[in-house]
């Protein structure tokens, strides 16, 4: 069995604001954002350190509140995490007491799925992210780019339409993040899912996002929205993919 | 889809995982060593003070065989885990749940916060009068008293592994469809803070075969009691021979234990 192909969900953020208040004194992270996804849609939010990406992501997945505004999943407003989204952190967070084959399971065991279902899906999604042969090793012995597998594995196996990163790929070596990002358009070219990514890297907004979300800082807000139009796959040597980057670049 | 894991290999280091034979006996070796060189010493020493102050190991060693032959030392053991295991395990669970149920919930933490502190300082021995008021001179007295040692230890190790359990791993939880305080315990908080909960089991056990002495001291009967009796008669041999019961029951259930924990912290 294959994961659905039921396409992705629409996401449209209303004028989402969020304050922070600490005693030393109010922080503005975000300021009115307000964009739409479309249904299938890959978007790339970029923009320099501190200027709430983050706090963006947070609030689109449903683990904070804005302050002002709302996120709207598919019509109705996100206020907690759930089903329909599939999240991956930059740390990868994996359950360090199971192995890579509960990791991936573990959204599926409240599902009542059968369990000859559950442990073909689980194999399926192993395989996917080509961990085959390391079903039963725990994270503490793998490496950055396979910890982020099994992470992106994990938040796979709920089928979520919509698919949330933060700096995914941020913490493991160029040459594995090159091939992480070739894996991932290939998976969301397979399934169709909306995809929502964040990274303060240029070159791989560039590469991977139908739309680059270009964010400001103080407060955070939207610069810009650049509709990357090159064909896939792109190439970094390419002249378009060149200027692409470069108006973008500029923006920050 | 095919993935080339060239270059990014885990590092797995099997060699790590087994300990090294080498390593092993050569630690074996020095242990015994210095064991040899303490009953040496305390030989040495016993050659110069009368047999009420300190017996040498030869006169330990021949009463401690007749104490077991006799089935006293048995018998004693045998008393002593009438109280020690009921008190080590209801201790221990009891200090567990309530660490979890403290460590998670900040409410039920501010509202017991107080009583927790005032009673924390209480050592078991100045509980013995309620220990005789509650329960009586008996098994389940000084069960009380070996159980109060346990909770406190368990208490403590599970609260605090449960406050280090990071958010982000609960959030990942969240997202994952995990609802609910009591799923969220059971399938997040107890694996994350189980290195520590299983510590403080361990700690608890060793704390608590010390505590046999002092729980027996009002009068139940044990090695605890076994000890009291032989000082008061100044039988110094005895009372050697009872405390090498206590400390190879320790070594026994300690290394149960960390079998066990191996076994269930084979993640880490
Ligand atoms: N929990 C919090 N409490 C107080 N201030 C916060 C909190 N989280 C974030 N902030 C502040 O909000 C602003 C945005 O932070 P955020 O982490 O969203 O930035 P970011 O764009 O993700 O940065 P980076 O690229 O470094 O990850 C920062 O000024 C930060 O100090
Ligand atoms: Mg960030």
């Amino acid at each position: 069995m294959a994961i659905d192909h039921s396409g992705g969900s629409t996401v449209r953020i209303e004028n989402v604001s969020k304050q922070y208040d600490s005693k030393q004194g109010t922080v503005q992270a975000l300021g009115g954002i307000e964009f739409s996804v479309e249904r299938g849609e890959f978007v790339c939010i970029v923009g320099p350190s501190g200027c709430g990406k983050t706090t963006l992501f947070r609030i689109l997945a449903g683990l904070e509140p804005p302050t002002d505004g709302e996120v709207l999943l598919n019509g109705s407003t996100v206020t907690e995490p759930n089903a329909d989204m599939g999240i991956v952190f930059q740390e990868y967070h994996l359950f360090p007491w199971q192995t890579v084959q509960e990791n991936v399971a573990f959204g599926l065991e409240k599902a009542d799925t059968p369990a000859d279902e559950k442990r073909q899906r689980v194999q399926h999604l192993v395989d996917l992210v080509g961990l085959e042969g390391f079903e039963d090793s725990y994270p503490k012995a793998l490496s950055g780019g396979m910890k982020q597998r099994v992470a992106l594995a994990r938040a796979l196996a709920i089928d979520p339409s919509l698919l949330l990163m933060d700096e995914p790929f941020g913490a493991v070596d160029a040459q594995t993040r090159e091939m992480l990002q070739d894996e991932l358009i290939e998976i969301w070219q397979e399934t169709g899912k909306t995809v929502l990514f964040v990274t303060h890297d240029v070159e791989e907004a560039v590469k991977l996002a139908d739309r680059v979300v270009v964010m400001g800082k103080n407060p955070g807000s939207i610069r810009e929205i650049v509709e990357i139009d090159v064909d896939r796959p792109r190439s970094r040597s390419d002249s378009e993919f060149g200027s692409y980057y470069e108006r973008v670049r500029s923006l920050i | 889809m095919a993935t080339d894991l060239q270059g990014e290999r885990s590092q797995t280091s099997e060699a790590s995982d087994l300990p090294a034979l080498g390593v092993d006996i050569r630690r074996a070796a020095l242990g015994l060593c210095g064991l040899a060189g303490f009953i040496g010493l305390w030989w040495v020493a016993s050659l110069f003070q009368p047999e009420f102050v300190l017996p040498s190991p030869v006169t330990v060693a021949t009463t401690f065989v007749a104490e077991a032959a006799s089935g006293e030392m048995l018998t004693a053991l045998w008393q002593s885990s009438l109280h020690w295991i009921p008190g080590t395990i209801i201790g221990t669970l009891l200090g567990i749940i309530a660490g979890i149920a403290l460590g998670w919930s900040q409410l039920l933490d501010d509202i017991t916060s107080p009583v927790v502190r005032t009673l924390r300082p209480v050592p078991p021995l100045a509980l013995i009068g309620f220990a005789i008021a509650w329960f009586g001179i008996n098994n389940a007295g000084a069960a009380f008293i070996i159980a109060i040692g346990a909770f406190w230890i368990n208490f403590y190790a599970s609260y605090g592994g449960v406050e280090g359990v990071s958010d982000d791993l609960l959030d990942v939880a969240r997202s994952l469809g995990v609802k609910g305080d009591l799923e969220l315990v059971r399938s997040v908080v107890i694996p994350a803070a189980s290195p520590e909960i299983m510590t403080g089991i361990r700690t608890g056990i060793g704390r608590c075969w010390m505590l046999v002495v002092a729980s027996e001291i009002f009068g139940v009967p044990g090695i605890g009691r076994r000890i009291l009796r032989a000082s008061n008669n100044l039988q110094v041999d005895v009372v050697i021979s009872y405390i090498l019961v206590l400390s190879l029951m320790f070594l026994l259930v300690d290394s149960a234990f960390r079998a066990a924990q191996r076994r269930v912290l084979v993640w880490r």
